[in-house]
């Protein structure tokens, strides 16, 4: 357990862990931190500036949209927006992804040929064309983003996943614990899945920074959460439309997509140099 | 020499032929389970069931999916990749016409890319002090997490709104006649001789590809830096050390040329995401490319659009590994001899 302890001292790791918990915090105490409920209008009040400008007001610290809602309540909800979906499509991803690397990985021949030719025909959309596509055809919500993500990023698991497999099962460990008699599902678990471990989870943590980006994307398309969501990427592609009048409305929302972005890629990045060293010259 | 490249993208183009079919054949399954009955927004307020059904039969709606599948096939092997519902306008028409304005967007992002990140992965493998290593790791994962709309929007606010000094909307300014010889305005307008058009054009399309190389220049500096890495103990290099060849020397002329093959790999499996990311760079520039046009048919419900929008972002990709497959063969000697 060395290697866990270690990557847990690690600077990357803990930075990115921090922002990471402190997102967490905001998300799930967001009814206590929001000054304004996020969808509450205000007619009287639009596109006000913040509260460090002259024309600002206390009352809505960010300044407020063109319907008046509160720029800061909508992103201190819109984080829980984001890491619902980064949390359950990276979930979603690696489960499928990883499933299918094991399987092909592990029984060779006719399944691995045909898993493989699955994630080269997958790999020749472009990812954002392919997850536009699956969001016309499942329709929005937040459910049908996290189904689009993982139906899209399945691939990035099981590509990787997949060739550390085949190396693994060509080990000696692999081939004594088959000749004791273990059956193919005990040495699955039992003495391949642990070793392709740590590989799961930095890939894991880079797919929720790609969720986020993913899911930020569909919003700004306007084919993503339903409308009363508040989601970052709405209130960018809201912002954009009133650019010269209020050039502030769209700060707020950059800074939250980039701050989680940054917390899952310096913690992936974090645990991948401390827990295999042999990865740092891996592509991913 | 030329054989083999022949041979190669040869081969590479017979695997993809059957890929594109596939691929047409997904994008096909997925439009075909869209709730929203994409002929209701043809038709007039007042129009009853029997109007709907009649309209259905007109595009060929009512058929089996089999059947649907097959026909648009036996067209898209012609060349005729149907009538666009919303633009009443042909589908091959509108891709040919937006599609010159996305090749150029991501081939000029491309270069960019390039430009920042061949210097940039040097500099950074050259950092030996622990602060300068640190730093160039900081900086190339910080850059990382800035993905391409997010810059896009940067560039606006700065230098569009806050110092207006670049244009951030378009492919130029104003209604500028444009020529169309080759689509690719850049050549175009240097062509007919039109130079102070030519800078104009220039300008609109610096933030678009600065914001799309940006965000792809890190990933392509890692992979460039992690090569150098495991150069550095290789043979050869120690070798030409001793041989008395200044580190600078070895540095560029022995260890970068080896690095540089991964770094084509990555930069070719990664095509497809710069590319794809295109579609939001040109949205929030107004950039009237392929993107533009798949998401404005996203928004109608335009179904033979989408499929063909889609089909070309896919073709391109294939292409582009069949490319870069054939370049890898070119660089590398040892590939070249062995076949």
């Amino acid at each position: 357990m060395s290697g866990w302890q270690s990557a847990l001292r690690a600077g990357k790791v803990q930075v990115g862990l921090g922002l990471l918990i402190i997102l967490l915090l905001v998300a799930l105490l967001a009814p206590v931190l929001a000054p304004h409920d996020p969808r509450e209008q205000d007619i009287l009040n639009t596109l006000t500036p913040p509260a460090w400008d002259a024309e600002g007001s206390a009352e809505y610290p960010m300044g407020t949209d063109s319907l008046g809602r509160c720029i800061l309540s909508q992103v201190i909800y819109g984080s829980r927006t984001a890491l619902t979906v980064a949390f359950a499509a990276a979930t979603g991803s690696m489960l499928l992804g990883c499933l299918l690397a094991l399987v092909a990985g592990y029984l060779g021949g006719k399944t691995d040929w045909l898993v493989t030719r699955m994630v080269d025909l997958w790999m020749s959309f472009p990812p954002v064309v392919l997850s536009l596509l699956l969001m016309v055809g499942l329709g929005t919500g937040v459910r049908n983003v996290v189904l689009a993500i993982v139906l899209v990023d399945w691939t990035r698991f099981c590509r990787v996943v997949r060739s550390d497999v085949i190396v693994t099962r060509r080990r000696d460990y692999v081939t004594a614990a088959r000749l004791l008699g273990f059956s193919h599902l005990r040495t699955i678990i039992r003495e391949i899945l642990p070793a392709a471990a740590p590989l799961m989870i930095t890939m894991f943590s880079l797919e929720m920074g790609i969720a986020v980006i993913v899911e930020a994307t569909l919003s700004f398309v306007g084919l993503s959460v339903g409308a009363d969501v508040p989601a970052w990427g709405v209130m960018i592609a809201d912002g954009r439309g009133y650019v010269h009048q209020a050039p502030w409305a769209m700060i707020a929302p950059m800074i939250a997509i980039f701050a989680a972005i940054l917390a899952f890629n310096l913690l992936g990045d974090g645990l991948r140099s401390a827990l295999d060293p042999r990865l740092r010259t891996s592509r991913i | 020499m030329l054989r083999l490249v022949l041979e190669v993208v040869g081969r590479r183009l017979l695997t993809a032929l059957p890929m594109i079919v596939l691929v047409s054949i997904v994008v096909f399954v997925i439009l075909r389970a869209i709730p929203v009955d994409p002929v209701a927004m043809l038709l007039p307020p007042g129009a009853t069931a029997e109007d709907a059904a009649a309209l259905r039969a007109a595009f060929g709606l009512d058929l089996p999916l089999p059947v649907q599948y097959w026909i648009w096939l036996k067209h898209a092997a012609m060349g005729d990749l149907g009538q666009s519902i919303f633009f009443r306008e042909s589908v091959g028409g509108l891709l040919a016409r937006a599609f010159p304005a996305t090749m150029e967007l991501s081939l000029v992002s491309l270069a960019l890319a390039l430009v920042f990140s061949v210097p940039g992965g040097l500099l950074c493998y050259a950092q030996n002090t622990r602060l300068g290593r640190m730093l160039a790791d900081l900086g190339i994962v910080t850059s990382l997490s800035v993905p391409s709309f997010l810059w896009a929007i940067f560039f606006i606010l700065l230098v569009g709104v806050a110092f207006p000094i670049l244009p951030f909307t378009g492919r130029i300014s104003g209604d500028t006649m444009l020529p169309n010889i080759t689509g690719f305005l850049l050549i175009d307008l240097l062509i007919t001789g039109r130079l102070h058009d030519w800078g104009d054009a220039a300008l609109h399309l610096l933030l678009p590809s600065l914001s799309l190389a940006l965000s792809f220049a890190p990933s392509v500096i890692r992979v460039l830096r992690s090569s150098l890495m495991d150069a550095a103990h290789d043979d050869y290099v120690t070798y030409a050390r001793q041989r008395g060849v200044g580190e600078g020397r070895v540095l560029v002329h022995h260890m970068f040329r080896n690095a540089a093959l991964p770094t084509i790999t990555l930069i070719g499996v990664q095509f497809g995401f710069l590319f794809g990311g295109t579609l939001l760079v040109e949205l929030i520039f107004s950039f009237p490319g392929l993107g533009n046009l798949m998401v404005q048919a996203v928004r109608n419900h335009d179904m033979p659009l989408i499929q063909g929008a889609a089909l070309v972002f896919c073709i391109v990709v294939l292409l582009t590994n069949a490319f870069v497959d054939a370049l890898y063969v070119v660089l590398n000697p040892r590939l070249a001899r062995r076949a």
